[in-house]
């Protein structure tokens, strides 16, 4: 899969992550209203025919929001799956709009960084060929 | 002092001021973090990623002009507009009518011999109910809608029930609907509770959304552009 190594999680990295960015990502996760208006801002929710899953406040709350709720202490496979959300189901192109002003890219780039600490990124090589 | 007082004493005396006290320098305090955590944007540093693009050469075709009414409807307005309709009504009727309630400025005058205008009964029952309409729609909202049910935890139910309860129990105090003491007393209660809940749940969106959208620097900042960014 996505990662890259087998060796344990080191929590205390990414505790130490988690802090040094708490005060303006945990603001941005408690300012989120849980409104879904930002849904309709990302195409990839579209694309995936309007699954909640793609809607830019689900991504948030089940990749950075998890790591802060857990503090960090998340398995390899839990950080496999948060890889796969900030990965896979949003490409950082900036376009996501929320009426409370909400940066959503940066607390997903911010994901990306924590996992990628913890070498579970995401590989082309992984993905399944298709077809042909 | 406290242990000969009454909870009704309680309630209606001491709770009103920590609740208004707990409110106003909670929200201070929010804001006073936020300018120690941030710190000032060089306006030269400001990205403007999605300006018009430089003026092509004549040949390539002109960038489409895109009418005010197509921005409209590409924007929340045009893609949402019914829940944008409801929210804003709800929002305005929510923060306006306990300050021109007949009721509130009574006590006001009371305390202080100085209350502000109050609009008539009827038209405050009114609003009243829009804010209690608007709480339903928010509710079936998250129950019903997919997404919105998808990110919603116990949590956003509480919320909801906290930021109506004042005009729920305000409602039925005017019409004196089930006993009036005790619904009175609810009411109290109700809005101490809104009132401190404002700081320190996801109602700090209140401040948020103005140092959100006009003071911090990112893509759908409003106004100037923004001047400040976290440190
Ligand atoms: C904290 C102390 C509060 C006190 C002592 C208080 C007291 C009262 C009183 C005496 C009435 C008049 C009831 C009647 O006509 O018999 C009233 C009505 C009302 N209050 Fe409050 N209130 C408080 C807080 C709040 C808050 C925080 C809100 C809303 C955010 C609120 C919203 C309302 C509304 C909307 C009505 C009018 C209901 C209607 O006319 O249908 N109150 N309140
Ligand atoms: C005065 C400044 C305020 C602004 C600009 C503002 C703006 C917003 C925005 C943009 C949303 C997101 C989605 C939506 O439109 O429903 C929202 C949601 C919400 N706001 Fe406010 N708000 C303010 C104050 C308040 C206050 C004082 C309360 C209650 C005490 C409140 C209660 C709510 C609730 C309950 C929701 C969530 C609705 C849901 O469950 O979907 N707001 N607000
Ligand atoms: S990120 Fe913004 S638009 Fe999306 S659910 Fe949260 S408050 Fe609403
Ligand atoms: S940055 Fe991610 S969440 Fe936002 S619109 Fe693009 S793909 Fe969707």
């Amino acid at each position: 899969m996505s990662s890259n190594s087998q060796a344990p999680i080191n929590h205390e990295e990414v505790r130490q992550m988690l802090d040094h960015h708490q005060d303006k990502m945990k603001t941005a996760l408690r300012v989120c209203a849980h409104c879904s208006l930002c849904a309709d801002s990302c195409f990839l929710y579209h694309v995936h025919d309007k699954d909640p899953r793609y809607m830019p406040s689900h991504k948030v709350i089940n990749s950075l929001g998890k790591l802060y709720k857990k503090k960090g202490k998340i398995d390899r496979a839990g950080f496999e799956e948060i890889s796969e959300i900030v990965w896979r189901r949003c490409v950082l192109c900036t376009r996501c709009y929320c009426p409370l002003g909400i940066d959503i890219p940066e607390m997903i780039a911010f994901a990306r960084s924590i996992c990628r600490s913890q070498d579970v990124y995401f590989q082309w090589s992984d993905l399944e060929q298709p077809a042909e | 002092m406290f242990g000969e007082m009454s909870m009704y004493d309680f309630i209606r005396g001491p709770l009103v001021w920590i609740a208004f006290l707990v409110f106003i320098l909670g929200t201070i305090y929010q804001v006073v973090r936020f300018y120690r955590l941030s710190r000032p944007k060089e306006r030269y540093q400001v990205r403007v990623p999605f300006g018009k693009p430089p003026k092509e050469p004549d040949e390539s075709p002109a960038e489409p002009e895109l009418t005010w009414w197509q921005c409209v409807k590409l924007s929340v307005v045009g893609v949402n507009p019914v829940m944008v309709s409801v929210t804003t009504v709800f929002h305005l009727a929510l923060v306006l009518t306990p300050l021109f309630v007949l009721g509130h400025n009574v006590l006001l005058d009371l305390a202080w011999h100085a209350s502000l205008p109050s609009l008539p009964e009827a038209v405050a029952d009114g609003l009243t109910m829009i804010v209690i309409a608007g709480g339903i729609f928010f509710l079936l909202r998250r129950i019903f809608v997919d997404r919105v049910r998808a990110i919603s935890t116990a949590y956003d139910y509480v919320v909801l029930l906290i930021a109506t309860a004042p005009f729920i129990t305000g409602f039925l105090a005017y019409h004196h609907l089930f006993d009036y003491d005790t619904v009175i007393l609810l009411h109290m209660l109700a809005g101490e509770i809104m009132l401190m809940a404002v700081p320190f749940t996801k109602l700090v969106h209140m401040p948020y959304f103005f140092i959100n959208r006009f003071v911090l620097v990112h893509e759908n900042t409003l106004g100037t552009g923004g001047s400040r960014i976290w440190r």
